[in-house]
């Protein structure tokens, strides 16, 4: 026998059984958006369309959910003209207290995010700021915020900077220097770091859980509150059709980044 | 292109702006309520000790400390077991850069679908008569249903899932920049394939290893929403005390409960950083 031959099947086994469990959960519920009972029994004694009908009668997720992707634009670009001019200063600056400062504006990452939500909830309470989207474009900007930094940062460390150097010496102000040599050059690493900051704002439940009132909840806050109350496939329908949504922005990034090389520095190492 | 004084304060100014306002003011007005007194449904705004000191010497407030800590641990070590086999497996397996991308898009597609989406998922396999007992059953390792829904452990497999591609991704990175040569050299020095993973390959990935713990250990000590939908009331973890703090308007508890949170997930961070020191690293 072939030396590497078990450790190979081995491999094999455990990717194929990783790629399973991974999307285990995510099929399960595309399989029961079309189960014809509301309750959980494998497999469904057989197939309907009618929690995609009973989802049409709920209009409170269509408007939630143009309400979260209004909010998720908004934030992201909030994020990305506060955060990009930071992350070039963070890469190009020198200047005392530029690592501590780097840590600061990195620190939301691990900063727990319901007691976040609860100082905005206290926060935007006392200045009168309550209901509609503005708070909940607010504080997704600062969770979306170390995320833009990360990654454009990331990007900015590898460019030349004889490039923006030259185009100096050659008479460019400095703005023409950021808009025609810098950002064109880390047009990826821009592009991802929106996308992942629209993801991330889209999937905010515990930050916005007390910045929401019923009027103004995000999709994410509506489907956690029916499914606190209601566990029928209603949230399969609609989670298959989010799961259709991500899947094509996924691939859609994927053809405009070229290639999953950028993933790599959507987390800081 | 260099960036100093006024250029860098001008560039400096919004985002500063930004996080003062809402990031460390928001921070600071709602953890100082930690130094008032609730009592009667109110509180009042003197400045006290009282809420720690009821804190510290309450012995639920240490339960629900070692719940999470516990439920962190369990479920980093878990997502690190699953994620480094995979991530291995992706990095020496697979070969042509189209599986490659087609598997890097599945192994990440979780983090594109909200956590409501990915808890509501295994809310259906873990149902007593769900896939997972149904299977059990069928192939007779189970007599009858085992309840793994509204306890610990429906949370621990449905968070597991939920940060295995963070345990993946930082791994799967190192690994991309780990020099081939160094492994051939031990195969060359006569190490066997377990030799070389052993004692070249797996220190060298250490730090990948690390900073995926420390993402998965501070992400899953600040979850909530798992422990809310599939924890049933008997999995009590530091946010969900938050949550319901805040919800009884009990400021001052929550505020302490919030940076005693806080504290878990900067320590993790800080003992990984010294650990992440002392390791070896790629060249």
């Amino acid at each position: 026998m072939h030396p590497g031959r078990g450790r190979d099947a081995l491999l094999r086994t455990a990717l194929t059984l990783g790629v399973g469990f991974i999307l285990l959960p995510l099929g399960i519920v595309v399989l029961y958006s079309f189960s014809s009972v509301a309750y959980g029994i494998f497999p469904p004694p057989g197939l309907s369309l009618r929690w995609y009908a009973h989802l049409l009668d709920q209009p409170a997720f269509g408007r939630a959910f143009l309400r979260s992707l209004g909010i998720a634009v908004a934030a992201t670009g909030l994020a990305l003209a506060t955060g990009v001019p930071a992350a070039l200063v963070l890469v190009r600056g020198h200047f005392p207290g530029r690592d501590p400062l780097q840590a600061f504006l990195l620190s939301p990452i691990v900063m727990p995010k319901i007691v976040l939500g609860v100082g905005w909830f206290i926060l935007f309470a006392r200045l009168g700021i309550q209901g509609g989207v503005l708070p909940l474009i607010f504080a997704h900007t600062i969770v979306v915020l170390p995320f833009v930094i990360s990654i454009v940062a990331a990007n900015l460390v590898g460019l030349d900077p004889a490039l923006e150097e030259a185009a100096q010496d050659l008479g460019a102000p400095r703005r023409t220097v950021v808009w025609r040599i810098v950002l064109p050059q880390i047009r990826s690493g821009l592009i991802v770091s929106a996308l992942l900051a629209l993801l991330v704002s889209f999937d905010q439940v515990e930050s916005s859980i007390f910045l929401t009132r019923g009027e103004n909840n995000t999709l994410p806050i509506e489907m956690f509150l029916y499914m606190e109350k209601w566990q029928d496939p209603t949230i399969a329908a609609l989670s298959a059709l989010l799961i259709l949504f991500a899947f094509i922005l996924v691939v859609g990034a994927l053809v405009v980044a070229r290639g999953a090389a950028d993933l790599r520095r959507i987390l800081p190492r | 292109m260099r960036v100093r004084g006024w250029l860098a304060a001008g560039l400096l100014g919004p985002v500063l702006a930004l996080t003062a306002a809402l990031y460390v003011v928001p921070l600071g007005v709602y953890l100082v309520n930690g130094f008032h007194r609730f009592k009667d449904g109110r509180i009042l705004r003197v400045w006290t000790l009282d809420t720690y000191a009821a804190f510290l010497t309450d012995p639920f407030s240490y339960k629900i400390v070692s719940t999470s800590l516990l439920l962190a641990g369990i479920v980093t070590a878990l997502a690190l077991l699953m994620g480094y086999p995979l991530a291995y497996a992706l990095h020496t397996r697979v070969r042509s850069a189209r599986a490659r991308g087609v598997l890097a898009v599945v192994l990440f597609c979780p983090l594109m679908t909200s956590v409501v989406v990915r808890t509501y998922g295994w809310l259906i396999l873990l149902a007593n008569q769900g896939l997972v007992n149904t299977t059990l059953l069928r192939l007779r390792l189970i007599d009858e249903p085992v309840r793994l829904l509204f306890n610990m452990q429906g949370v621990v497999i449905s968070l597991t899932h939920i940060m295995l591609p963070f345990a993946i991704l930082p791994i799967y990175s190192v690994l991309g920049r780990l020099d081939p040569s160094l492994k051939e050299a031990a195969r060359d020095l006569g190490a066997g394939p377990w030799a070389a993973f052993w004692r070249v390959t797996l220190p060298l990935t250490l730090p990948g290893v690390a900073s995926g713990g420390v993402i998965c250990f501070t992400l899953a000590l600040s979850a909530f929403v798992t422990p809310q939908l599939l924890g049933g009331g008997r999995v009590q973890v530091l946010p969900l005390t938050v949550y319901n703090s805040t919800v009884e308007i009990n400021w001052p508890e929550g505020a302490v409960t919030s940076l005693a949170l806080l504290a878990l997930s900067i320590l993790a961070v800080w003992a990984v950083n010294r650990v992440l020191r002392r390791l070896p690293t790629v060249a």
